[in-house]
């Protein structure tokens, strides 16, 4: 899907003149996105984004609406990356949130939500702006009371360090609640863009960005640390005219292509051949073309005495042969 | 207009003292009015403020010339980075 847009031709990224030696162990790690990239292209869909896209709407309010369901109020939230507008929107006014710090990697993004939700009622919701990195979370350990991220942390590199970092950020009891994009999304583009380039290139190069599966999310949650790991899946179709009002869409989210190796040059007969086959390949009899969004919502809570856990190995004091005598003799 | 200023201003410094640290050391933070900028005094590394918001990614930090040279860690930190940068460009 990146292809489409190299077309155009963008600013070439300037690298500020330093990095840090205690991370620079991070370089040698696989690197599958460009975070650069990502940030210059969040840059331009918070030009891009219309104010109330139905699909991050519903996201976000899938999300949020789950704060509903914990008896728990959460005065300090933070809220990470991805659809900022529509969740900040949704969260107005939900889970009790008195202090919300939005955090977006993209500068341009947060000043756009900043200008958004300026001289609007916040229900005496502070909310207060900071630009910053999933993987390099600047939030003091044990300070806000929920983490919810909507759409953004399936381009992070480290997601479990990410998340790692977001459970040591929550308070005792505090609630992570995170929307990701998963492997099933735009499983019809992977599909057109890999015999399009067959038939016109003769090989095949990453289009679209791979994406954690459903069974990944919860091992990543328990290997994070979270307590009572929670996982659901949810599948949204939208519906576009033709390819590239997807490719269109996709660019006002940010959420085109940016994996670190992708191959920039995608020619022009190769983009319309992927147009042309998903259209013969998947479109409906109303003349749509249909486009899957698998989202996995993941919730975790970091541990707490108060919770419910199981108990201790051989702390039982009853033998299950009594049990069965006790209550066998019913069935 | 100068008391709207004047309340971001406050917010601003609740969420540096409240929740703010530095990305990388995850040490505590400091404002310096000056220059407008947040100070990690443990690598030091100064971070942009842009129009009231603090940009905390650790590529747009940079480096503090006046720090104090008698630290291993920041001269090693230096000649890391200049070889890191020859690679780059080059």
């Amino acid at each position: 899907m990146r292809g489409l847009l190299s077309l155009f031709r963008r600013k070439p990224l300037s690298f500020p003149p330093f990095s840090f030696s205690p991370f620079s162990t991070s370089e040698s790690k696989l690197k599958v996105f460009n975070r650069e990239l990502k940030r210059t292209q969040r840059d331009r869909a918070a030009w891009l984004m219309p104010p109330n896209d139905p699909l991050l709407h519903t996201v976000a309010e899938n999300l949020s609406d789950r704060l509903q369901d914990c008896k728990k109020n959460f005065p300090t939230a933070l809220c990470l990356g991805g659809s900022l507008q529509a969740i900040t929107s949704s969260l107005r006014g939900r889970g009790a949130i008195e202090k919300l710090i939005v955090m977006d990697a993209s500068h341009d993004v947060v000043q756009a939500c900043k200008n958004a939700n300026h001289g609007l009622n916040n229900n005496g919701m502070e909310t207060m702006y900071l630009v910053g990195d999933e993987e390099f979370l600047p939030i003091k350990e044990s300070s806000v009371d929920l983490v919810i991220s909507c759409l953004g942390l399936h381009w992070t590199n480290d997601l479990p360090g990410a998340m790692i970092q977001s459970r040591l950020a929550l308070k005792p009891d505090g609630l992570f609640l995170a929307a990701i994009l998963g492997g099933e999304t735009l499983k019809e583009l992977r599909i057109a863009c890999t015999i399009a380039q067959m038939e016109r290139e003769g090989g095949i190069s990453p289009r679209v960005s791979p994406l954690a599966q459903v069974r990944d999310a919860g091992n990543l949650l328990t290997r994070a640390g979270f307590t009572l790991p929670g996982v659901d899946v949810d599948e949204y179709v939208v519906k576009y005219d033709s390819a590239l009002e997807l490719i269109e869409h996709l660019r006002a989210m940010g959420e085109t292509n940016a994996h670190s190796q992708m191959n920039t040059i995608l020619k022009r007969d190769a983009a319309l051949a992927t147009a042309a086959i998903y259209d013969s390949m998947f479109a409906e009899e109303d003349g749509t073309v249909p486009a899957t969004f698998q989202v996995i919502y993941m919730t975790g809570w970091r541990e707490h005495p108060s919770q419910q856990k199981a108990k201790r190995r051989g702390s039982a004091t009853v033998s299950f042969t009594d049990i069965q005598k006790q209550f066998g003799s019913q069935n | 207009m100068v008391r709207v200023s004047n309340q971001l201003l406050q917010n601003a410094r609740t969420l540096v003292s409240d929740f703010l640290v530095c990305p990388l050391s995850k040490q505590p933070l400091r404002y310096c009015e000056e220059s407008n900028s947040l100070i990690s005094d443990a690598i030091g590394v100064s971070f942009p403020v842009k129009n009231g918001v603090p940009c905390l990614i650790p590529k747009d930090g940079t480096i503090l010339e006046d720090e104090d040279e008698s630290k291993p860690d920041n001269d090693t930190n230096l000649s890391a980075v200049s070889e890191d940068n020859q690679g780059r460009s080059s």
